[in-house]
């Protein structure tokens, strides 16, 4: 009986996510949306600053601020070129999981602490990216994303219930 | 007519009553070698035939739903059958005896053929088909 | 021992003798590809069952879309444009459809018989499902809708705000005109998003008949 409680949570039918934002491979955002309060409101400038200076592609030498992914890549005790950078951020008010694709989009998720299966959110969050923003005709890649399928999709994902 | 063997006037229409395609041949049957034997004067008069067979066409394709109409017109000696496609192309023979099940199997096959032909996206609906194929068709059947 | 060097040959059925007087039928060059296969020795049936992965459709359809952007002026040039390469597939598909019928094939000869058959045979054989419902428009005699919950061509489609006039399902509405055109009902189809609660990219053909239809009909009617 216990197993299958367990199961159910893991599964994550009551999931918080708070925030997912996604990054073209120069760093820029280009996708972000709230989905549970928790996080801090940060204006549309900030969030850009944020994801940029998470991204990091400028190298460490020359780096006036501090470029977190980069910066995770290159202290790798192991061989810095297989190092895929930093995966998860775990807070006491919050945890980012971070998926980045082959061809360098990154996903970020933020959740609130101790959440399961954070690694199943994001690549979910992925496939709809794939979905319905990659197969859009519209869609102009590397640019902001606005598929109003997308936002349906991920909103019925995210928060099933609402 | 043309004496003791049978030749055919095979013409494929467009939708806008436009010529696709044409050939004349001979029967294969009892040892015909499939050369026409129209008469000069004939020749262009089974154009004429062919022609004159649309307007009876646009009547009967309205009062059944067969894609075969069998023979729909009749000048002389001479019979026009037609099969009627869903796209509305009509493939016209003309001949001189009447013998509907030969001639269904042969239209079914020129059907399969226009149908390949339109599969090829470089063709489009009512343009002329260059191709000699049907004629195999003929051999078969006819 | 008859070998060709070339990769093409001539049929031997080309070098039959071409009437004089017909220019149409002159001597042709049938292409056989290294196969030895022309399009004609190939069975018209060999993709009936095969399936197509939606994605790679979602892919070409995209891209079409994209390709037909970037001559037109507007929304209604887009989907003009889109509604000529819908019926130039429904051009094939209906001679395809009934050839597939075999002896049991027929033309449809009334309104309500072609409209059927495009809301299913037709419908079932591209999408492999029925379209949703089949009605007319009451003030109007001569309009007709098909209506697709879920067009399978909007699947991934989101259409940005700018051009929200804009529906790709005018891609199917050319489908079926080239089938109501094949059949001598002449009718202008267009595709226009009808959002339900359950539905939202619940997507409706408007068919409007030429005057002329609805007179053959009911002359028809009244013999």
């Amino acid at each position: 009986m216990v197993m299958v409680i367990m199961a159910i949570q893991l599964t994550g039918i009551n999931r918080v996510v708070y925030a997912v934002l996604i990054l073209n491979k120069a760093g820029g955002l280009i996708y972000q949306r709230d989905f549970n309060p928790g996080l801090q409101k940060l204006s549309s400038n900030d969030y850009l600053i944020l994801a940029g200076t998470f991204h990091g592609q400028v190298s460490l030498a020359s780096a006036a601020r501090a470029q977190v992914h980069a910066i995770t890549s290159q202290i790798s005790p192991t061989n810095e070129t297989t190092s895929s950078g930093l995966e998860v951020l775990e807070s006491e008010n919050f945890v980012m999981r971070c998926f980045q694709t082959l061809t360098g989009t990154k996903f970020l998720v933020f959740a609130e602490p101790r959440q399961p299966n954070l690694d199943v959110v994001v690549r979910r969050v992925y496939e709809l990216y794939a979905d319905y923003v990659m197969k859009n005709p519209f869609y102009q890649i590397e640019m902001p994303i606005r598929s109003e399928g997308f936002d349906r999709h991920l909103a019925a994902y995210i928060k099933p219930h609402q | 007519m043309a004496g003791s063997s049978t030749s055919y006037y095979f013409v494929i229409i467009g939708t806008k009553d436009n010529p696709l395609y044409e050939a004349e041949f001979g029967t294969f049957k009892q040892g015909g070698d499939g050369v026409p034997k129209f008469r000069e004067e004939q020749r262009h008069m089974n154009q004429f035939i062919a022609h004159s067979s649309l307007d009876c066409i646009e009547d009967l394709q309205w009062a059944s739903k067969e894609m075969y109409l069998k023979a729909v017109d009749k000048f002389n000696n001479t019979w026009v059958s037609c099969f009627l496609t869903g796209g509305n192309i009509k493939l016209l023979l003309v001949h001189d005896a009447r013998s509907d099940e030969p001639i269904r199997q042969f239209f079914t096959d020129v059907y399969d053929m226009y149908c390949k032909t339109l599969m090829n996206p470089f063709y489009e609906v009512n343009m002329a088909i260059r191709s000699q194929i049907f004629k195999a068709a003929a051999k078969k059947y006819l | 021992m008859n070998r060709e060097t070339s990769p093409f040959r001539t049929p031997s059925t080309g070098a039959s003798p071409t009437p004089k007087h017909a220019s149409l039928t002159a001597s042709t060059n049938l292409r056989y590809s290294l196969t030895r296969k022309s399009i004609y020795d190939r069975h018209l049936n060999r993709t009936k069952t095969s399936e197509l992965s939606k994605s790679a459709f979602a892919f070409l359809f995209g891209e079409m879309v994209q390709h037909a952007q970037k001559k037109v002026y507007g929304v209604q040039d887009l989907e003009k444009k889109l509604n000529q390469h819908g019926y130039a597939v429904g051009q094939r598909f209906l001679e395809l459809l009934l050839w597939r019928d075999g002896r049991t094939a027929k033309r449809e000869t009334r309104i309500l018989g072609i409209l059927q058959f495009i809301s299913h045979s037709l419908y079932r054989a591209i999408f492999q499902k029925a379209a949703d419902t089949l009605e007319k428009v009451r003030e109007n005699e001569d309009e007709y809708m098909i209506s697709d919950n879920d067009p399978l061509v909007n699947a991934y489609v989101s259409v940005p705000k700018e051009m929200s006039q804009l529906n790709c399902g005018a891609f199917i509405a050319g489908i079926i005109e080239a089938v109501l055109d094949g059949h001598c009902f002449p009718a202008k189809v267009t595709a226009h998003t009808a959002p339900s609660e359950l539905w939202p990219g619940r997507t409706v053909f408007l068919i409007k008949f030429e005057p002329d239809v609805l007179e053959r009909e009911a002359l028809r009617v009244g013999g």
